[in-house]
């Protein structure tokens, strides 16, 4: 899908449409919204898979039988077993093991760990950046808001990968360098995304009411405006996770992400990769599934969480 | 009648097909290189993907075998005429490709123009120092004058591709060691990017060079030696394995460089063959060791110091290494450990120089003697496309050095930028591996152990800054040692001296694979080139 879709289409009608049903007694719009979401039966499997993987990733370091990070757990003799087989110490890799002996369960609950964290970090850093930006760009207008769009325009002309690669080849390997550019490009989705639904709100009632308080202009920014253009940002949010993870995956695939000694999803795919024609197929593919599946599944709660935020398309 | 005719024209309809499909076998030959060639200029890198490349156009005074022992080249003969002074005799009627003569002139041009190379990234200047004067009483003859004795010019000369002064503008070019004169503007290594400019007088010419695409070579019909088999050689860099492999299964490429272990099975069968032979490099650690005031080794983490100044913490990065489990798990059998810097049964190796034997415990014991009884942190530099398997034996090695305490981070990457950042000593512990292409002991321990100079050329490439007076004595003799078995007699010694203080750390040679589709034939070369010259069709 494009990048750039869910920014251009979504934010303005959201916005536009008309107010949604008022809220009958006792029913909160948190509550509407999750029985709207619930209604859909890939959503909810998306969403029960999306916290599996999260609650995996999070206890990784207790559920795990090794921990493939720690170089004195691998042994070396250990090194490409077949799924099933046992290590030395004992322990059965369900999954087999790497060209380092690397436990593949252990070494996919890891990566997990790795693609989620700096995808999430990634997101909110970028949101925070982006939104404030956008929405600053749309209340103040005039030179200050052409500049910033173009700056966003011309961030959003170069292809992601393109410009994380040259960040990575700057900066270096390491987790806080990948996070760091995943952030440079994605900031201005969120910009963009953020102005477009600003730009509509700021000529509200209630911003107009803000204003003839005196409000200091932070406020008005940041405790009126702002609030109010959160849904478009968090339906792109929640894709643009998807899209952390598939880019930080193609990073580390490429051999530009993180140390090798502490593969994420895409390294680890990146190493089978090797393997893959002389049947050692487990490397590559039981963390390609595990890539797949987390990135399916953001993609079915996120695209509900469009429909359910989109008041055009509410009943 | 009319059978007969149907059947001649079955038969003149086959052998039409058959002299269709043999040419257009046998004329063009493709090549999968694992390692792309940094220049055309065949001075500028004196690295193995560049020097395999310059046998085909550039040829030396002395090429080597297979075994890498000296064999007539463009030199039918040499001798040492005193002490210090070589005869060369030289072959007569030897055209270069654009028909230009070869004559002694071109021998003293290209000792001439070696040392103008710029941003020589490992320069061949270590072959052309000590030599004061060179004549030519005639333009077959070259007299070599050296400074003091130099066994090892022979096998010096065997680097150099001859380069035409004609062409270059320096007819009259004079030797003289302290800068040549009436050479003409030397040409730059981009220069050589152009056909018409890379003129040597080898069994093939350029015919086009595009970087990271392909290097095309055309049969040079003057070519004085046996005509090769093929017309046209295409080398395509393909550094990923399963790239080069699947390259050769689909047959679009007809040999491949070092193909994965792993596919050997693969490879075998679908009815192309694997050739493999022993190889003169050795893939080592280096640690650095530099002592200057105020010098800070970069990338060592809980000490002050720099451990690898003590010897106890180098050996104990020795014995912590399981060379064995290297070999069998990441080189699947296909290397032999190593415990000095050239295997057996070359030119100055002894036999009893075995691997050190892997014992943690041991390895444990010294750190603590050393005073790291918690170990230290360091980071540890390898390439990642040059070796056969370095990043993974690189993690192997981080592996095993973190169980008795060294934790290291392994900083991978790709092997120009790895070897840019060796040599600005960016690494306290890095991984690489030295093709020795003399084939015999002086080479590595000049190379990798005696002290830095960048007068002499000694220690060229020891990027650890290692250095013992004791042992570049012993070099230095045998360095003006004419007699073979006094020569071979000193290296040993040196060797064994140099090994005993853990100056880096041998890990392996490398064994080189070679695949080659059904109906070729490959000879496997100590040296690790891939030459077009030695694939012959037939099994």
């Amino acid at each position: 899908m494009s990048d750039i879709a869910p920014a251009t289409d979504l934010a303005p009608e959201a916005a536009r449409a008309a107010p949604p049903a008022p809220l009958d007694r006792g029913e909160s719009l948190l509550r509407r919204h999750a029985a709207t979401f619930l209604r859909s039966p890939s959503a909810v499997v998306g969403l029960v898979v999306l916290v599996l993987a999260v609650l995996g990733s999070l206890a990784a370091p207790w559920i795990a039988p090794q921990n493939p990070y720690d170089l004195t757990q691998l042994d070396i003799m250990d090194n490409m077993l077949a799924p099933g087989e046992r290590l030395a110490g004992g322990t059965v890799a369900y999954l087999g093991t790497d060209n380092q002996g690397r436990d593949m369960l252990s070494a996919i609950l890891y990566g997990l760990r790795i693609s989620l964290g700096v995808a999430a970090a990634a997101t909110i850093i970028a949101s925070i950046v982006g939104a404030s930006v956008g929405v600053l760009a749309a209340y103040v207008g005039g030179r200050v808001e052409s500049f910033v769009m173009r700056v966003v325009d011309l961030q959003l002309s170069f292809p992601a990968i393109l410009v994380a690669l040259v960040l990575l080849a700057v900066f270096g390997r390491g987790i806080d360098k990948v996070i760091l550019a995943l952030v440079v490009v994605k900031w201005a989705y969120y910009a963009r995304t953020v102005r477009g639904s600003a730009l509509v709100e700021k000529r509200r009632e209630y911003i107009e009411a803000a204003r003839c308080l005196a409000l200091p202009r932070w406020r008005v920014v940041f405790r009126h405006l702002l609030p109010n253009c959160l849904p478009p940002l968090i339906v792109v949010a929640t894709v643009q996770v998807a899209n952390a993870i598939a880019l930080e995956s193609t990073l580390s695939f490429l051999g530009v992400g993180v140390p090798v000694t502490e593969p994420s999803l895409g390294m680890l795919i990146a190493t089978g990769y090797q393997y893959l024609l002389s049947g050692k197929y487990w490397i590559s593919t039981f963390p390609g599934v595990a890539l797949v599946v987390v990135i399916v599944a953001i993609n079915l709660v996120g695209d509900r969480l469009r429909d359910v935020l989109n008041p055009r398309l509410s009943k | 009648m009319k059978h007969d005719m149907k059947r001649l024209a079955v038969a003149g309809l086959g052998s039409a097909l058959l002299a269709v499909a043999a040419p257009s076998q046998a004329q063009e030959l493709k090549i999968g290189l694992a390692s792309e060639a940094t220049s055309i200029d065949p001075h500028f890198h004196n690295v193995g993907p560049n020097n395999a490349l310059r046998k085909h156009i550039f040829e030396g005074l002395i090429s080597n075998d297979e075994n890498q022992k000296n064999i007539p080249e463009l030199a039918l003969s040499w001798k040492p005429i005193s002490d210090t002074d070589w005869e060369f005799k030289l072959r007569p009627n030897v055209k270069f490709s654009n028909g230009m003569a070869f004559t002694a002139r071109d021998v003293i041009y290209t000792l001439c123009r070696v040392p103008t190379v710029e941003n020589s990234p490992s320069s061949f200047t270590v072959f052309t120092r000590g030599i004061n004067a060179v004549e030519t009483p005639d333009p077959q003859t070259v007299i070599f004058k050296m400074a003091a004795p130099s066994p090892l010019l022979p096998n010096n000369l065997a680097t150099l591709g001859i380069l035409s002064s004609e062409l270059n503008g320096a007819q009259n070019v004079s030797y003289d060691p302290k800068g040549c004169k009436d050479m003409g503007t030397p040409p730059k290594s981009a220069d050589f990017n152009d056909p018409a400019k890379a003129i040597g007088t080898g069994p093939y010419k350029l015919a086009n060079y595009t970087r990271g695409q392909q290097v095309v070579l055309e049969r040079n019909p003057g070519y004085w030696g046996t005509k090769p088999a093929w017309d046209r050689v295409v080398f395509r860099p393909v550094p990923n394995q399963g790239a080069r492999v699947a390259g050769l299964l689909a047959g679009d490429v007809d040999i491949i460089e070092t193909p994965p272990i792993q596919d050997f099975d693969r490879i075998k069968a679908s009815g192309a063959q694997i050739v493999q032979g022993i190889s003169n490099r050795i893939i080592y650690l280096h640690m650095d060791q530099f002592q200057g005031d105020g010098y800070k080794t970069p990338g060592i983490k809980g000490t002050d110091k720099n451990p690898f100044l003590d010897k106890r913490v180098r050996e104990a990065v020795s014995k912590a290494i399981n060379r064995p489990a290297i070999v069998e798990r990441i080189m699947g059998g296909v290397a032999v450990a190593a415990g000095e810097l050239l295997p057996t049964p070359l030119f100055g190796t002894s036999p009893d120089m075995k691997a050190d034997t892997f014992n943690p415990d041991q390895a444990k014991k010294l750190l603590a003697e050393a005073g790291y009884p918690n170990g230290f942190e360091v980071t540890l530099g390898t390439p990642n496309d040059r070796y056969i398997n370095d990043e993974k034996i690189a993690q192997a090695v981080a592996q095993m050095l973190s169980r008795v305490g060294i934790k290291v981070n392994v900083d991978a990457m790709t092997a120009s930028t790895f070897f840019t950042r060796r040599n600005k000593y960016e690494f306290s512990l890095y991984l690489a591996g030295w093709g020795a292409d003399s084939g015999e002991m002086a080479n590595p321990l000049v190379a990798l152990v005696a002290t830095m100079n960048t007068q002499t050329g000694m220690g060229h490439t020891n990027r650890g800054r290692y250095s013992n007076p004791e042992l570049d004595k012993l070099i230095v003799e045998a360095q003006a040692t004419v007699d073979d078995a006094k020569r071979e007699a000193i290296l040993r010694r040196a060797s064994k001296l140099a090994m005993s203080d853990y100056p880096l750390i041998p890990l392996h040679f490398e064994v080189t694979p070679w695949a080659v589709r059904k109906g070729l034939s490959y000879k496997p070369r100590i040296d690790q080139y891939t030459l077009a010259t030695e694939v012959s069709p037939g099994t």
